[in-house]
């Protein structure tokens, strides 16, 4: 266990490191670059440095603590966090439901050869459609959506939209970590005339699960980028999405303050592939320390 | 009684296409019960694919396979035998213990029979203290030993092996070798045991079927006449080298004044 901790420590070590050298990078090409950017042959190939293009990573931060708009008691921090915290339900709603679907999808493909090769081309199809142009559409056809007293509510369309992106990587993932199985395993089920579901949920799952971790959180990191993108072009309110997009607005007089919000969808993403690996850490405690995939 | 009996089977892979291969043409086996068969042979030459066939994993071409008086379909729905794989093939993710229960539960067995199932087991392989421990914290001759236990827990009157030794170092594979003598002594399990190694082959064995390929047959049966009590001596007795001459013969289709004795027992 101590290694365990002792890589964890590590791994952040090197993350903060990391995010430092980012900020380092900023602050140094906006103290040596050019005031109104670079030129040549009139096209600009240097980006502005000017306070408004690229704010001082310490104002960025400091922005966080100060009042969302003037004279209001709520600060851009606890703004995005409320973002943040309605973004990550949403998210975690899209990442469950895109679980289900590609977990659901990957049993039927090992299962049947033919929905495999009918339904697989589909699915790689599926990721080329831009979000963009979807989330319009399933926002109105959610919008047609009334089953009794049950009305589709704006925000499950949104979720849909992670899901349509968390689905994909699960499905391809868990597709190939119930292919696995080794030739023996298999064979050694037969040999106890084990039934398919049996060897499915006694052998090919447990061996999937090296495999399904790494897909499940490439899954998490999906949902959340489906989630902010379905909420800045649905202009859902509520989510760090929508404030991405009023802060924005404010670029001209506030440019740290957009940086807030993309930082606030940034740890978002994190925290989510985070749950995802904290789980991976209890459930493979038993496994031998190799990497499989 | 038979335990097994093949009659004029046949195998073909692939069959009418460019690929077609004859693995098995016309084998006729009869094993008897509590007697250990050893199938020996080069490469190619059907003996996993006639253990295979026996344990209902493939189907014959043509012939038939019986297994405890039953089709070898049905003795492998009632679980009439267990297996052993030259790779222990121990899962990962569950303790000794729950890899030794696993056909247990597989046949709807209650926690409290599986557990005492696995202590009984564990003792019969000498490991007694190893139960909770993981597949991957053992070393490659317990995981067999471990994997022999599993083969065994549900008491199958008939256990198949396929080069379960193959992977071991020589000083393990002896030593495997008299415990799966003395396991067997124990509970009375007839074998079919597949190996490269005539050696292995003569030293376990009542029967030794040399099979050659191209289309896989059998083409000697070797009774190695050796007595029922083995040990380490065993290995230096006349009968032992005789044995593993006539193998050989049998091997290289070559008359035994060509071979020398003893300067290439491997």
């Amino acid at each position: 266990m101590t290694s365990v901790v002792r890589r964890a420590v590590q791994r952040s070590a090197m993350f903060v490191a990391a995010l430092a050298l980012v900020a380092v990078i900023w602050e140094t090409y906006k103290a040596l670059g050019p005031e109104e950017g670079g030129q040549l042959l009139g096209i600009r190939i240097l980006p502005r440095t000017s306070e408004y293009a690229m704010p001082h990573v310490w104002d960025m931060f400091s922005r966080f603590g100060r009042p969302e708009v003037r004279g209001s008691a709520r600060t851009v921090f606890d703004a995005v966090l409320a973002g943040a915290w309605y973004s990550f339900r949403l998210s975690v709603a899209g990442f469950v439901f895109g679980a289900v679907i590609g977990v659901g999808l990957a049993v039927l493909m090992a299962r049947f050869k033919w929905v495999q090769r009918g339904v697989l081309p589909y699915l790689v199809v599926s990721q080329t459609v831009p979000l963009i142009a979807l989330a319009p559409l399933i926002v109105s056809w959610g919008g047609k959506l009334e089953i009794g007293a049950f009305v589709w509510p704006r925000w499950m369309s949104v979720s849909v939209l992670g899901a349509f992106l968390a689905f994909f990587p699960i499905a391809v993932g868990t597709l190939r970590g119930l292919a696995a199985a080794p030739a023996a395993s298999v064979e050694l089920m037969q040999s106890y005339a084990a039934s398919w579901t049996k060897t499915l949920f006694k052998l090919r799952f447990p061996t999937a699960v090296p495999y399904m971790v790494p897909a499940f959180r490439l899954g998490a990191s999906a949902s959340v980028i489906g989630v902010v993108v379905a909420e800045i072009s649905t202009g859902l309110r509520g989510g760090i999405g929508r404030l991405i997009i009023e802060y924005a607005r404010e670029a001209t007089g506030d440019p740290a303050k957009v940086y807030t919000a993309i930082f606030g969808a940034a740890a978002l993403g994190l925290v989510m592939a985070g749950a995802v690996v904290a789980v991976d850490v209890v459930v493979m405690r038993n496994r031998p320390k190799e990497a499989v995939v | 009684m038979t335990a097994v009996s093949v009659r004029n089977v046949s195998k073909v892979f692939n069959q009418g296409k460019p690929n077609q291969v004859d693995a098995l043409s016309n084998v006729a086996l009869d094993v008897k019960q509590g007697e250990f068969v050893s199938l020996i042979g080069p490469s190619g030459c059907g003996k996993s694919t006639l253990l295979r066939l026996v344990a209902n994993l493939l189907e014959p071409t043509s012939g038939e396979v019986t297994v405890n008086g039953k089709t070898a379909a049905q003795a492998r729905l009632d679980q009439d035998y267990g297996m052993a794989f030259q790779q222990a093939g121990l899962f990962d993710w569950r303790t000794v213990r729950k890899n030794i229960e696993l056909p247990l539960e597989l046949k709807g067995w209650d926690k409290q029979q599986r557990s005492a199932r696995a202590d009984e087991m564990l003792q019969l392989v000498q490991l007694p203290e190893f139960g909770d421990h993981y597949p991957w914290q053992l070393s490659g001759g317990m995981q067999q030993r471990i994997a022999i236990a599993r083969a065994l827990a549900a008491h199958p009157p008939l256990l198949l092996m396929d080069e379960p030794f193959g992977a071991l170092d020589e000083m393990t594979r002896e030593y495997m070798q008299g415990e799966l003598l003395r396991i067997c002594a124990a509970t009375g399990t007839t074998v079919v045991f597949v190996t490269h190694s005539i050696p292995e082959a003569v030293y376990l064995s009542n029967r030794v079927v040399v099979m050659s390929p191209r289309p896989g047959r059998i083409t000697k049966v070797v009774d190695v006449s050796l007595g029922g009590e083995r040990n380490e001596d065993t290995r230096n007795r006349t009968a032992f080298f005789e044995a593993i001459t006539a193998v050989r013969e049998g091997l290289r289709g070559m008359h035994a004044a060509h071979v020398g004795l003893g300067n290439d027992d491997r």
